[in-house]
């Protein structure tokens, strides 16, 4: 069963690591390279 | 001439097997017909499990016209991967673009495979041997969660689980079923209040720029991480890539058409073919459609509660509910939020929120189902 811990610890996190690495390029290539006005507002 | 009649007649040929299975075939072509539900797979999975059933049909034996489709479409992969250029070709990740941060809550809510796949482990080979479950079945039924058909197909066919078709099926039903799966859970984890906060609007439009940047961001992110999820990944935002580049749009709307229907057809009869009653009918196959609604569920959960830790963090800008949406089930799941969220307070419109969440949560999936591809072998 260790080897089934180690999946569901490793999968998580190679998930959150990958999809954090994205949102993290996103946003800076979102600032640098692609400029919009954005405005929040409350409906 | 001695002529055994046997040889010729099928119904006296017929196994209490089969006869459940056309009878499983009738209730898919119902359901699809009559309840709408999934109807664009549901009919065709009908249709090929009815024919696949019928004895001395010969269509799934070798040269029959299912074992064909089979060994072209599933055993090679080809099938999924072109349904997903035909997705990313539909789909608009701009409410994403506009909140990236959905994108952790599409991570959150992938946590139903690993947890299916470590109950389904446990159940089997890894823990109290009551089921036929091998890791890479375990691993196969796990990715029901990813409440994403084709990356289920894909999974399961690279890990060559046994449990194909009955994961597959699953899948599909399940997408289906969200609107009664999901609000259950996510009335009981957010109060009246939670459910009812308005989101600030985020106006202004992405950048066309940005959305062209996207795919080619995303294919080289993920594949050059998670390689093996890039032939997922890699179709997926090719065909986002036709549709947002404005300069194919005859490639866009074939992709997202012709051939997305095409492979439907194609896939979904496969798949029914793949359903004979001798292989079919086993208690795990039960536990597989048991444990798809505990994956269902997990995702949905796991989406909540990072969801209400956003909600926290934020200082009450956040609707937990989102959370839920991190499950790919698009778009069902994100209607799902929009209706709790007016439910709780006429003017919360929430759709675009949960739509943001809702497509994180595809990419996510396809992650998920790489993650799983990559780490499955490294442990068996």
């Amino acid at each position: 069963m260790l080897n089934a811990v180690w999946i569901v610890l490793l999968g998580m996190a190679i998930i959150f690591a990958v999809l954090g690495f994205l949102f993290l390029t996103i946003t800076i290539v979102d600032r640098l390279f692609c400029p919009r006005e954005k405005k929040e507002a409350q409906e | 001439m001695d002529i055994a009649v046997s040889e010729f007649l099928g119904f006296l040929n017929l196994s209490w097997q089969a006869v459940v299975m056309l009878l499983i075939a009738g209730v898919l072509i119902w359901l699809g017909i009559t309840h709408k539900v999934e109807p664009v797979l549901l009919i065709p999975i009908g249709v090929g499990c009815m024919l696949a059933n019928i004895p001395l049909g010969g269509t799934t034996e070798t040269g029959g016209f299912l074992a064909v489709l089979r060994d072209a479409g599933i055993h090679t992969e080809i099938f999924p991967l072109l349904i997903f250029i035909g997705i990313g070709a539909m789909i608009d990740f701009e409410p994403f673009l506009q909140r990236p941060y959905t994108i952790f809550l599409g991570a959150a809510a992938q946590f139903g495979i690993f947890g299916t796949f470590f109950l389904a482990y446990w159940l089997g080979a890894g823990g109290l041997n009551l089921l036929d479950f091998s890791l890479n079945d375990a691993a196969a039924i796990g990715i029901i969660g990813s409440a994403d058909g084709p990356t289920s197909i894909y999974v399961a066919s690279v890990l060559q689980s046994k449990y194909a078709a009955a994961i597959v099926v699953a899948a599909y039903s399940y997408m289906a079923m969200v609107p009664i799966i999901q609000p259950p859970i996510i009335k009981a984890m957010c109060s009246h209040e939670e459910r009812a906060l308005k989101m600030p609007v985020v106006a202004g439009a992405i950048s066309q720029r940005l959305k062209i940047l996207f795919p080619i961001i995303t294919i080289l992110v993920v594949g050059l991480i998670v390689p093996k999820a890039t032939p997922l990944i890699g179709c997926l935002m090719f065909g986002n890539l036709l549709r947002e580049s404005g300069v194919v749009t005859r490639l866009s709307e074939a992709a997202q058409n012709e051939m997305a229907n095409i492979v439907t057809i194609l896939l979904g009869v496969t798949v029914g073919g793949m359903m004979v009653g001798i292989e079919f009918l086993r208690p795990e196959t039960i536990l597989v459609f048991v444990l798809g609604i505990v994956a269902f569920s997990l995702d949905t959960v796991a989406g909540v509660l990072l969801g209400k830790s956003m909600y926290v963090l934020s200082g009450k800008k956040v609707n937990p509910m989102i959370g839920a949406c991190g499950i790919s089930a698009f778009p069902m799941s994100s209607r799902v939020v929009q209706k709790l969220g007016l439910e709780a307070n006429p003017y919360n419109h929430l759709l675009m929120h949960a739509a943001g969440a809702n497509v994180a949560g595809q990419i996510a999936s396809v992650v998920a189902g790489g993650a799983m591809l990559m780490l499955v072998p490294m442990f068996s």
